[in-house]
């Protein structure tokens, strides 16, 4: 393949080549190892592309959007129904970071069921785990920013979950909020960390998840990368297909797909906006984000334990689940990738993503909280 | 290379290290979690001791007056005295110079009760003692003096002195002031059809002070367990109201409650807990409780519905001496929420001429008032299909149909903008405002003026449709992007299938390996 792109191409090129000397750099940058059997389904590229489009859209967005308790509402207004193709910036924003966290999940899940979070790709996961938490802290501190009802009360149920973590709770909501409640000083460090901490966080995680991607090549989903001085197993010869152009046109048209489909959404189902934001006026029905459902209800449903509180035990579930997520790749030592040779890890993943799904599901019916009692 | 080992050993154990001091100090934190939630923690001793001291200080809070002036028979001028002297002092302190409470108390039974209810009542929280009602001594412990009708022991007050009983203090001025409490009662009592029946004609089924009140265990009229809270008011009258039995003979019916519940007002207090609306006394009075007249009720519905009195006021109705009044269209214990229906019948009732008017001459001979029947509570009652009036109230309502079928199509446009997830702010705000016209333009029909009513109604119809403008161009941009999508969903299509072909074409060049 090598060979195709190192031949002296002529003209513009050739005009660029003698004065940057990039062809290498392309070359090298352009060369992934990819196994033949190695089947990605493009997940990680499409949550790739959403970002960019978040990127993009969020970018637009950010020219019009005032990020304040006064102005914030009125310019989401502003932005959806007076601004020139304001509302389909808007929707797409809206349904590309709802599509992102899917399409994350279901990455994560391709990734677990390969078992190619195994040696040697330890620290691709773990970059991606913190690359997760940053993708959800995108969408908790982006849902406060319309300012209307929804965003101020799920916000202020929301950090209210903070308050539950053992010992530093108060300091937590504190540090959240920017005070005892949520008010203009929220909305400042919302908006902060939406646009700049979380973006330049996750274009640097990114940068060293794919980098180490880049490096190691893409995992054999059939076999075990071999550690150094182990021989491969005789009659098996690994077969490669290349990454550019065939693997980068396959995902491109991923990405026309998810493009589609962003397009239908935003203009079936264009992003909404309730009333404004009032601390004083309680909506009945307080609901978070789909995927914040999971951690809300196993808040209500989990028994105290032992010196525990219920509270205690419904906060310490998620956090233990994020320390497992960050370190698996260290909690399970199993070599193998074969799904059939890995049935234990498999049937925990099975049990955790129903019951996940099952308290979603169950988190989504029960509409009212109460919010008053806080 | 021997020195990389080591750095790299070194490296290696610094993260261990780092990793496992980590997880101890989470370990800590968990378990010191734990630990401070199983003590009893201080938070919790805090809130124990804050609501401890509430309850010990709410008496003294409540009444300056917390000792007793029960020494004395006559409680006017004494009880003011220690009252005061003493502000400081808590209700038990008065128990022990009242012997009446520790004999009664030791008998027991139907005595211990009363003694009891009383001293967890208004009176008894505020010093006012057994004595200062049943008259005695309570300073002797001495059956023969304490109870001795020398000493003025009265005994248990009759129907007719119980109200003179509760009236000696309730009226007194000196004495009330420092409850901020009125001192009317016994004087409006003494008009209320309750008083007279009893003061005139020793009717002794009649209400008094202590059937709403209790007896010994009178409470606040703010407390939300006295029979005389707003909320409570209704089972209270009809406790006698509704009984058949008991009000046999005085020719008034007993399904006022059962109505009431139905009505706005019933409905709004009763199940929505709505202290606004009115409960029984709110028109009847309490003390003073007098059916409302052709005369007051006016009046006594325009205490709350002040701005439809007003327009009321302006109306032909007002001006006549006979003419309806409001419960003549809207009833009494029966009130429903008005509506458009209330202008006619289905169809015009054929009435007699001399029903209503006197034949020789004409003029009006029927005194509006009260119909019992609702469907008799239209304007055609009155108005015959053949009069100019007739036609003026058929001119209102058309102007109100139109009104409210625009506002009606306005909201549905809206709800289907929404619905197709539009931004209907600017549609909203405007039909609020049509919203307010059509309110306006009903209550003007009050004022029995077509003009009135129509300008209104006008008002609203234009801000319906403007309203209706906003969600038609809300739809029809919905229309446009599903269009525009269309277009845009096939030039990716295009974009797609270049992109399989060209994919197709690198397949042949494809050697794996
Ligand atoms: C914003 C979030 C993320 C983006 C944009 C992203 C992107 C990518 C991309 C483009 C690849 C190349 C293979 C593919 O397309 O599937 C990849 C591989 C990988 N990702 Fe992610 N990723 C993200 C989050 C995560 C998370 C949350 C995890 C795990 C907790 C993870 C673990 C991995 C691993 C282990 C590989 C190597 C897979 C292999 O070699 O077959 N990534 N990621």
């Amino acid at each position: 393949m090598a060979t195709q792109t190192t031949a002296a191409p002529n003209g513009v090129v050739q005009w660029f080549e003698e004065r940057v000397r990039a062809t290498a750099l392309f070359n090298a940058l352009l060369h992934v190892p990819i196994p033949a059997e190695a089947k990605t389904y493009y997940l990680g590229g499409i949550t790739l592309f959403l970002f960019m489009v978040q990127v993009a859209t969020g970018t637009l967005l950010s020219l019009y959007y005032k990020p304040t308790p006064e102005a914030a509402y009125d310019s989401v207004k502003y932005i959806t129904s007076i601004v020139e193709f304001g509302w389909l910036i808007r929707s797409i924003h809206h349904w590309a970071a709802n599509g992102m966290i899917i399409f994350l999940l279901l990455h994560v899940i391709r990734i677990f069921v390969q078992g190619v979070y195994k040696y040697p790709r330890e620290l691709i996961w773990i970059f991606g785990a913190l690359l997760f938490a940053v993708t959800i802290g995108f969408g908790f501190t982006g849902y406060l920013l319309p300012w209307d009802q929804k965003a101020f009360w799920a916000t202020t149920v929301g950090t209210e979950i903070a308050a539950a973590v053992p010992f530093i709770g108060e300091s937590l909501l504190q540090l959240l909020r920017g005070g005892a409640d949520v008010t203009d000083a929220t909305l400042s460090r919302f908006f902060g960390m939406h646009v700049l901490v979380l973006p330049i966080s996750l274009a640097l995680l990114l940068a060293a998840h794919l980098t180490v991607v880049h490096q190691l090549g893409i995992a054999n989903p059939k076999r075990p990368s071999l550690r150094p001085g182990q021989l491969p197993t005789p009659g098996i010869v690994e077969r490669w297909k290349p990454f550019f152009p065939h693997y980068v046109l396959d995902e491109v048209i991923a990405w026309a797909i998810l493009l589609a489909l962003l397009v239908v959404a935003a203009s079936v189902y264009p992003a909404g906006l309730e009333d404004k934001a009032d601390a004083l006026v309680t909506p009945p029905h307080v609901k978070p984000e789909w995927y914040f459902l999971a951690v809300y209800q196993l808040l209500k449903v989990v028994p105290a334990i032992g010196p525990l509180t219920a509270r205690d035990v419904g906060i310490l579930i998620p956090m233990l689940a994020m320390v497992v997520l960050v370190m698996l790749p260290f909690l399970d030592k199993n070599p193998e990738v074969a799904k059939r040779k890995r049935p234990v890890a498999l049937i925990i993943a099975a049990i955790v993503l129903i019951g996940m799904g099952i308290l979603t599901w169950y988190g989504g019916q029960i509409p009212a909280v109460a919010v008053a009692a806080s | 290379m021997k020195r990389s080992r080591t750095r790299v050993a070194f490296l290696d154990r610094a993260f261990r290290i780092g990793v496992l001091s980590a997880c101890a100090a989470a370990l800590a934190l968990v378990v010191a979690q734990a630990v401070l939630a199983e003590s009893p923690s201080p938070s919790a001793g805090a809130s124990g001791a804050g609501a401890s001291g509430a309850a010990s200080g709410s008496p003294a809070a409540s009444g300056t007056a917390s000792s007793g002036p029960t020494l004395s028979g006559s409680p006017s001028a004494t009880a003011l005295a220690t009252a005061t002297a003493k502000p400081g002092a808590t209700a038990p302190a008065k128990i022990d110079g009242n012997t009446c409470y520790s004999c009664h108390t030791q008998i027991g039974g139907a005595q211990h009760t009363i003694a009891d209810q009383w001293q967890a009542s208004v009176h008894g929280q505020n010093g006012i003692g057994c004595a200062d009602c049943h008259g005695g001594d309570p300073t002797s412990d001495k059956i023969t003096v304490a109870m001795d009708p020398t000493k003025g022991f009265k005994g248990v007050p009759s129907r007719q002195q119980t109200v003179g009983v509760c009236g000696t203090c309730h009226s007194n001025v000196e004495l009330m002031r420092q409850y901020q409490i009125p001192t009317d009662q016994y004087a409006k009592y003494k008009t209320s059809v309750h008083g007279q029946k009893l003061l005139l004609s020793n009717d002794t089924k009649v209400a008094i002070c202590t059937d709403c009140h209790g007896v010994h265990d009178v409470k606040k009229a703010s407390d939300p367990t006295s029979k005389v809270y707003p909320l409570n008011v209704p089972a209270l009258c009809s406790s006698c109201h509704s009984d058949p039995k008991y009000m046999d003979g005085y020719n008034i019916p007993t399904d006022q409650l059962e109505i009431y519940k139905t009505s706005v007002h019933g409905q709004a207090l009763l199940v929505n807990k709505d202290m606004r609306a009115p409960n029984c006394a709110s028109c009847h009075g309490s003390h003073d409780a007098q059916p409302p007249t052709s005369t007051t009720v006016v009046e006594v519905c325009g205490k709350c519905h002040t701005a439809t009195q007003a327009l009321y006021d302006q109306s032909r109705h007002a001006e006549l001496v006979n003419g309806p009044k409001c419960w003549t269209c809207h009833g009494t214990h029966d009130v429903v929420k008005p509506s458009e229906a209330r202008f006619f019948h289905p169809s015009p009732p054929q009435i007699d001429c001399g029903t209503c008017h006197n034949l020789a001459d004409k003029t009006l001979k029927l005194n509006a008032d009260r119909f019992k029947n609702d469907d008799d509570r239209r304007c055609d009652t009155c108005h015959h299909v053949d009069s100019l009036l007739y036609s003026q109230a058929q001119g209102i309502k058309s102007a109100l149909d139109k009104a409210s079928s625009a506002y009606d199509l306005a909201l549905t446009r809206i709800a289907a903008a929404a619905e197709a997830g539009m931004i209907v702010a600017d549609a909203d705000v405007t039909v609020t405002q049509s919203k307010t016209s059509l309110i306006q333009a009903r209550a003007a029909v009050h004022t029995t003026k077509l003009t009135e009513v129509a300008s209104k109604a006008d008002a609203a119809v234009t801000k319906a449709k403007e309203a209706q403008d906003f969600a038609d161009a809300r739809l029809a941009e919905s229309q446009n992007r599903r269009q525009a999508m269309i277009i845009v969903l096939a030039l990716i299509a295009v974009t797609i299938l270049a992109l399989i072909l060209l994919r197709r074409g690198l397949d042949h060049t494809y050697e794996p390996g």
